[in-house]
Formats: structure tokens, C-alpha cells, sequence
């Protein structure tokens, strides 16, 4: 029992480098957030790289000689993604939802669990339509096939990797909620 | 609003600084974790209603952002087989008595450090189910079960 008093004396002791006014009043906003400024990064330059792609595709790979199918599944994929980019940065800004931590994990699982599932399925259909787009009009050589796999291997990896973030981060918010109301805690 | 909430923040800014050091091992993920309680508590400051105490919905913004926000992959920690003595210093904590106490809370899982973190700011069972969301009768029976760990790990 002494041991633990001790630790409840040191706790309520302890002394660290406290912030001045100024440095909290930075931390207010959001544009000094260090999470949120890779993130913001992260999205800007997919948002830019897309819009950019979406206004010079029509031209610069011969729209127009794509049937139409593969430059509205292009056009309507490019904007989901996009859309789902902003969602998912937005709503990473409000981790704290609820009237307790029970409460608000279990919020914040849900929500990161629906996110998850339009993330992914956005990415693979932005992929798949970018593939559709630049197969569609292809008279396919044995090279070309070779270099088709190749591409879609990367791709499949890439998503792969995306998977895994949002598995991670999925599995983290679940484990938090488990330990908290787990009966094997009690 | 800004001024009374710098001035509440200034006043209680040792209970986000204790939240950040039980559950971020390094200084820098410290320093971002601290950046971002600092926020989401200035974004829920409208919400606060000065009928519960201000340590209170101190703790529950800052331990709820501690758990929910993602954080990169931790580097595993071989920790020591022993509490830190006089000369195991590795993150450069202050003094041989605060690496001993987070020597042992960071190995409690993260729903426990909670817990524990209202109880050694003497924090009620009630309040403390209050904040997490279980029952004070689970409260006090998982202190229990923590106290007995901690025994174990500082003996």
C-alpha cells in the first residue's frame, strides 16, 4: 500500500515544461497541428495531381477516342476518391465523440469503420476505372499484356498497403474499446 | 471565450502534460499528442458547462484523444527487466522517481492507464465512471485489479 501512496504523492507531484499562453493559443489552431499538416499535405497534393489530371486527360490521352463509358467511369471515380479524401481528413479531426471514452471509442470505431470501407472501395474503383480508361481502346500485344500485369501488381499493392493502414487503425480503436469494457477486466 | 480558456488551460495544463507522458513513450509524440488535446479541447470548450469540474472535462477530452488518435507504430521497447535505477535514463525523464512511476503505468494497457490516472489525481469511483463510461462498481473493482499489477511491477 506504501508503494502506491508513494506513486500518488509522485503523480500529484510531478513538475514538467508547462506552456506559456502564447505557445497554447498556436495550438488552438488548427494550421499549427502537426498530425493534421502532414495529412492536409497528404490530400493537397492528391487533390491538386487528380483536378490536374481530370482537366488535361481529355486531351493528353486522346479522350475522345475512348468510348464513353471509360471517360465517365474516369471522370465520376476521379471525383469520389476526391470527395472521400476530404471526408476522411475532416473527420479525422473529431476524435472525441461522445459523453465518455466508452461511449465516444465505440462512436469513433464505427466511424472509422464506415470510412474504411468507402476509402477502399473508392480506391480499387478509381483503379479499375484507370485501368478501363487506358485498356479500353488497346489492341493488346504480348508486351502490352506483360506491362498490363505489371501495372496491375503495383497497383493491387498499393491498395494492399491501404488495406493494412486502415486495418491497423481499425484494430487499435477496437482493442482500446475491448480493454475498457472487457468482463475479463473486471 | 480565448482568454478564459488559456487561463483555465494555463491553470490545469498539468493534466494534459501527465496523460501525454503515460502514453506516449518519446518526446516528440509527447509534444504532438499535448498539440492536439490542446485543440480538441479548445474545440469542445463551447460545449463545457461549468457545473462539472474543469479537471474533469480536462481528463475526459485528453484521455479520449490520447486512446482514439491514431499514432504511428510504436518501435517495440525492450523494457527493463528491473525498475529503472539511477543510471537507466532513456527518455530523459526528470528524476529516478518519475521513471519508476512510468516505468510501471506504461505497462498497463491503455483503457488501465486511464483508470489508474484519475485514481492517482483522487478522482472519486463515480467520477471516474463518469468519465470512462463503465460502472462505479466496475471502477472499483478494476482498481483493484490494477493496484495489484502495479504492486507486481514495483516490487
Amino acid at each position: 500500500m506504501n508503494e502506491l501512496n508513494e506513486l500518488k504523492d509522485d503523480w500529484q507531484k510531478m513538475t514538467g515544461s508547462y506552456k506559456s499562453g502564447t505557445e497554447l493559443l498556436k495550438m488552438t489552431k488548427i494550421n499549427n497541428h502537426p498530425t493534421f499538416k502532414k495529412l492536409r499535405l497528404k490530400l493537397l497534393i492528391e487533390v491538386i495531381s487528380i483536378s490536374a489530371l481530370l482537366l488535361v486527360y481529355y486531351d493528353a490521352f486522346d479522350g475522345d477516342r475512348k468510348p464513353l463509358y471509360a471517360n465517365l467511369l474516369l471522370v465520376i471515380s476521379m471525383v469520389l476518391y476526391i470527395i472521400t479524401g476530404i471526408l476522411g481528413y475532416r473527420s479525422m479531426q473529431n476524435p472525441v465523440e461522445g459523453p465518455d471514452l466508452k461511449t465516444s471509442l465505440r462512436n469513433n470505431l464505427s466511424r472509422v469503420i464506415g470510412l474504411s470501407k468507402y476509402a477502399m472501395l473508392f480506391s480499387l474503383l478509381y483503379t479499375v476505372c484507370l485501368l478501363i480508361f487506358f485498356t479500353s481502346t488497346i489492341h493488346f500485344t504480348k508486351e502490352k499484356a506483360f506491362l498490363l500485369l505489371g501495372l496491375i501488381i503495383i497497383l493491387s499493392q498499393l491498395l494492399l498497403w491501404s488495406y493494412r493502414i486502415w486495418r491497423n487503425r481499425i484494430k487499435n480503436l477496437e482493442r482500446q474499446a475491448t480493454d475498457l469494457e472487457s468482463p475479463e477486466n473486471i | 471565450m480565448e482568454k478564459a480558456f488559456l487561463h483555465a488551460i494555463q491553470d490545469n495544463q498539468k493534466i494534459i502534460f501527465k496523460v501525454c507522458k503515460i502514453y506516449r513513450n518519446s518526446k516528440e509524440d509527447q509534444e504532438d499528442l499535448f498539440q492536439e488535446i490542446v485543440y480538441q479541447l479548445w474545440k469542445s470548450y463551447p460545449q463545457f458547462r461549468a457545473a462539472s469540474k474543469l479537471s474533469t472535462w480536462i481528463y475526459r477530452i485528453a484521455l479520449n484523444t490520447a486512446m482514439a488518435v491514431y499514432r504511428k507504430a510504436a518501435i517495440p521497447i525492450n523494457y527493463y527487466p528491473e525498475i529503472p535505477g539511477q543510471h537507466a535514463n532513456p527518455e530523459n525523464i526528470d528524476t529516478e522517481k518519475e521513471a519508476k512511476l512510468f516505468y510501471a503505468l506504461r505497462q498497463l494497457n491503455d483503457a488501465d492507464k486511464a483508470i489508474i490516472a484519475l485514481y492517482l489525481d483522487d478522482f472519486s469511483y463515480q467520477e471516474i465512471a463518469a468519465i470512462t463510461g463503465i460502472t462505479g462498481n466496475h471502477a472499483g473493482v478494476r482498481l483493484n485489479r490494477i493496484k495489484n499489477k502495479l504492486k507486481q511491477i514495483i516490487k
